[in-house]
Parts: structure tokens; sequence; C-alpha cells
């Protein structure tokens, strides 16, 4: 049975008491970069802090898929199902060709070294954006070979289809999930130090126009504004302290799903993509929701 | 002789910490601006040597120029290199994280030795791997055939230690074992070293006390003049005899003591052309200058 707290009646459309919450991982040191692929039907995560890329497969398990991953954080797929990783410790955007061989997008803005990118979405058409705060520079165990910031800044960059990096956020203090609306036409953007939400309209050519702060996180327990997720209605599904905050497309909170351990972030999954997986610091759970979210794209090696 | 007293930088936000002469200027930690800048004396003026040090605190340059520092929020020893990078030396202690390193020298065979206090503040990020059951000093030495580091325990019997120095000889390794605490210990150690090993128990070379108004502020940072003579921060304004530089002679002999400007004397390190003046920073974020203090470092 899930501890939901309701805010809203609109909660029990989404999701209801009876949705299971079964850990399907345990024992991770830093459980990130949920991400479902459709055409391998399996679940990718990371363990940041145990630096590997795993992933788990109904009726088989646990397996490692890159070890060491040099911290690999954010997962996502590109147009054509190449896995692109939020290289955390290398302070890089990285991309796995579908021959295993790695290659490297993006690592600096400007003749400088990117900060530590964290998460990671792409657009129908191709346009990537990722988060890069400076964590892996700072904290205790994710450390990669350089540790010094060179950006005066700890922003939000795109790279277009032709390789183009472009910053296209600047003043986010600590930008970490990122999510679209199902029309693509909002960008969505945690700032884990500031504990809100921002929301960006996305421009034609890729770069975004601020529309303000789409929500305010409240609550005093354990857990910041880390990954986020928007289903098929636009409803934003974001880590949050105590959990999973849900809240509808203008911002107001419906309800919370509360979730043992500190949550980092969730990805939809399974056929119908009715499945929440849920990656907390130390394990990955799975739970059902009733609208489906926004399906992640190509997928696996197909 | 009367020391004379200049500043030459600050006041700046919150403490200044560690302090090293690179040759030309003295490098010196503003702690909780995390910088690390450096007073030309030729000019007088600071510059800004590194940004972004997440509370570096003390400072150190080895034999071959690599400025060192002690990371403390990352819970690491840093290296600062000459083409602008950082390199973590994250290394574990019998498979765990440790502390928040709090002073660093590096000897003559360029093994980095460093105190590792407990801290109350938070490190960086998820707060995953707890701090050490022990608080010890922590060597890291170069294992030439690999050319990895090897992180290894020194002391055994110290529970707040937040300075040290080795001398030159490497025969004597000080300690300053500092809880300001109330019942805390706060004591300059001598260890004698055997290859490199503590060998035997220490000896109490001073205890510092308390009086009616507080406990007496133990040493927080030290350096060695070339003939040996250990310079100690020390004191506050708050209770005993106040902010003040002590000198000792190698054998625990107190040859001056000097009451220091500001409050909370954090470091020092002598500098200048011929090593004669002894640079001291502040908990109150200023940098002071002793002129022909009458004595001198070591030529490196």
């Amino acid at each position: 049975m899930l501890e939901i707290d309701m805010t809203s009646k609109g909660m029990d459309r989404l999701i209801t008491h009876d949705a299971p919450l079964d850990m399907l991982v345990n024992g991770l040191l830093f459980g990130e970069g949920p991400l479902w692929s459709r055409a391998d039907n399996c679940f990718y995560f990371v363990d940041i802090l145990g630096d590997t890329i795993w992933k788990w497969t109904p009726g088989v398990g646990q397996q490692s898929v890159i070890q060491p991953s040099t911290k690999a954080n954010g997962l996502t797929f590109d147009r054509e199902g190449r896995l692109l990783v939020a290289g955390w410790g290398s302070r890089s955007i990285w991309c796995v060709e579908h021959d295993g061989s790695i290659v490297t997008l993006a690592a600096a803005h400007q003749g400088k070294k990117l900060n530590s990118p964290n998460d990671i979405v792409v657009a129908s058409n191709g346009m990537i954006y990722f988060t890069d705060s400076p964590g892996a520079l700072y904290n205790v165990g994710m450390a990669g070979e350089d540790v010094q910031q060179y950006l005066d800044f700890q922003g939000v960059f795109s790279i277009s289809p032709d390789g183009k990096l472009d910053v296209v956020v600047e003043d986010t203090a600590y930008p970490n999930g990122l999510a679209f609306s199902p029309d693509e036409k909002l960008l969505y953007v945690n700032d884990s130090r500031l504990y809100h939400i921002r929301v960006f309209e996305v421009q034609a050519g890729g770069s975004l126009k601020p529309r303000g702060i789409f929500h305010e996180l409240e609550g005093g327990e354990e857990g910041i504004a880390d990954g986020m997720k928007v289903d098929s209605e636009g409803n934003v599904y974001t880590s949050g302290p105590g959990g999973i905050h849900v809240l509808d497309p203008s911002g107001k909170r419906l309800g919370r799903i509360r979730i043992p351990g500190h949550v980092t972030n969730m990805g939809w999954g399974d056929a119908d993509w009715r499945s929440l997986y849920i990656t907390t610091r130390s394990s990955v759970y799975r739970t059902r929701v009733q609208v489906p979210g926004v399906p992640v794209h190509a997928g696996g090696r197909a | 002789m009367k020391w004379v007293f200049e500043r030459v930088a600050g006041p700046y936000k919150g403490a200044l910490g560690g302090l090293a002469w690179d040759g030309s200027g003295m490098l010196f930690s503003a702690i909780d601006e995390g910088r690390i800048l450096r007073h030309d004396p030729v000019n007088g003026k600071v510059a800004e040597f590194r940004r972004y040090t997440n509370r570096t605190n003390g400072l150190a340059i080895g034999g071959d120029g690599t400025l060192y520092g002690c990371q403390q929020a990352s819970r690491r020893i840093v290296a600062f290199t000459r083409d602008g990078s950082m390199l973590p030396m994250e290394h574990l202690l019998d498979g765990k994280y440790h502390n928040q390193p709090n002073n660093l020298c590096v000897d003559a065979k360029g093994s980095i030795w460093f105190t590792d206090p407990h801290s109350e503040l938070r490190s960086s990020g998820p707060q995953v791997f707890p701090p050490l059951e022990h608080a010890s000093v922590l060597r890291l030495d170069k294992e030439a055939q690999r050319r990895l580091w090897d992180l290894r325990r020194v002391t055994y019997d110290t529970m707040a230690p937040r300075a040290l120095a080795v001398t030159a000889d490497g025969r004597t390794l000080y300690v300053a074992e500092t809880d300001n605490r109330p019942g805390g210990l706060r004591e300059l150690r001598a260890y004698v070293l055997a290859d490199g090993e503590v060998n035997g128990a220490c000896s109490v070379m001073h205890i510092f006390g308390e009086d009616h108004r507080g406990v007496h502020r133990g040493i927080e940072g030290m350096c060695l003049d070339a003939a040996g003579n250990l310079f100690a921060c020390a004191g506050w304004s708050r209770s005993g005899p106040g902010p003040m530089i002590y000198v000792f002679a190698p054998g625990g002999e107190i040859l001056g003591s000097h009451r220091v400007p500001g409050d909370l004397p954090m470091n020092c390190a002598l500098g200048d052309p011929l090593l004669d003046s002894l640079y001291v920073t502040t908990g109150t974020g200023e940098l002071y200058r002793v002129r022909n203090c009458g004595f001198n470092g070591l030529k490196a």
C-alpha cells in the first residue's frame, strides 16, 4: 500500500492507494539515472558512488552495463536509440554508440571545462538539454580527475543535432532534473539549492524564454528538487521532501507519494508507460499510476 | 624583541587559513570565500590565485613546486597544478573516507602529513560516508614504483589534531591537539619519528589551560624556522593571555610571545625574499606581516 498525501481531489485520478510499491533493487550507494528502454524491455539506472550503469530486466534482475562509469548520472536515449549520459565525474556529455564505443558530445564551453552534467533530456527534433550543476566537483566520493570549477555559472546547456553547444539558462543556482511538457513547448528545470521549479518556453531554434517559477517545494522532510518527469496530461512529478510531489500543469500541488528513503529521480516505464520507476539513494522502487507518462522515444539497441 | 604587525590584506569575509610562500609571493586561503589569494611583497598587491576551493584551509608546497591544500568541505587533500586544474587526492584509509583535513606539511621525501580532525561543519553532498571513528594525523606517501599515493595513519593517541609540523631532519613530528570546548585537551606534543613511524609515546611540550573567563584557545596553525624553532598561533581575546604567536625552541622553552592584532590567529609562515618575515592569518579575516621577526625560514 502506498502512503499518499492528498492535497487535492485530482490526485486520486492519478494514483490509487492500493497501487503497489515494489522494491526491485537495494544496496546502492547513490541511485540515479532512471530510464526505461522500450526496445530492450528493461530499466536502466546508475549508482553514482558505486560507479556503475546498471540495468534491471523483469524476470532476470540486475546486471552491470558499464563499470566503471566515470560516475555517470542522468541517462536518456537520443532519436537513434543511443544511450546518452550526463557524465557527472567525466564533466562531459557522452553517448554509447550501437557498437558499444563511447563518443564525447560536449566537454567544454568557450574553452572551459563544464562543471558536472547532472541530468539530460532530448526533444523530438533531436535537441539535447542538460543541467550543469557542480556537485561532482565538491561532493565526497564523486570526484573525477579534475575538480576545479572553471565556469562562473551553474546553468543549462543545449546541444543541437549538428553538435553545437549553447548556454540556454545561466542564472540557476543548482540546476538538476529537467523535463518537457507533453507538447515540448515548455521545459521545466529543478533548482535543488533554491527548492523550486522554473518553467521556460522553448523557442524556435532551441533557446529558452523564462516564464518564472512554476512551483516552490514545501515540506521539512528529507528530499530536494532533484529528478523530475511529466505525464501525458502534463502533470509534473518531482522529487522533494518526503517523496514524490505531484503538481498539476498550473503548478498547484495535487499530492505527495511517500517513498522510504531519499528519492533522487524517477522514470516512466513498461509497455503502457504506466509504471513509475523510482530511484532513491539506496534502492529502485516501482509503482503504478493511472495516467501514462510521456514515453521515452526510441530506446535501446533495437 | 618587539614585533610590529602590519596588516597587508583584509579583512575578508570570514576566516583566513593556511599560508604558503611560493618563492616570490605569499599564498593564503580565504576559507569562507572559497578562494586562495596571493600577496606580492614587491608591490603590496593581492591577486586571486584560485577560486571555488570549497573551504580549502591548510596550504603547503612540495619540493617539486606543487601546491597542496586541505579541502575541508570535500574531505580530501587536493593538488593545485600549474595548468590551473585541481587534482583530488581522495584516498581511502582502510576503505573509508577520512574526516575534514585542517593543516598539512610536506616533508623532504615529498610525503604529505595532515591533521584530520572531526568537524561540526557539514561536508559537501549527500552524507553517505560517516566520519572516521578516530581523528588522527594521516600521511600520503608516493609509492615509487607504481607512482600512486598510499594513505596511512600516523598517530593513534590524538582526538582533535589541528596543526602539525615535521622537522627538516624528519625526526620529530609536532602535533597540536586542540579541543577548545570546555574540558577539552589543548596541548603541543612532540613525537619521535623513526623511519616515518611514531616511536613511543609523545612528549607534551606545552599545555593550554583556562581561567575565570574560560578555556584558553589552543594551537590552530604552526610552522618551523630553519633552526627548528616552532611558531604557533593560539589564543583569543575571550580569555587567557589573548591572541598570540608563541615561539618555542626545539626543547619547548618559550622564546617569545607576541600579541596579534585582530583575533583568532589561524596560521603562520615565513616569507619575503630573505624569509625573515612572519605572515599570520586570522579568524577575523586579516593577513598580517611582521618584518625582521628575528628568525629565518628554511630555504627551499
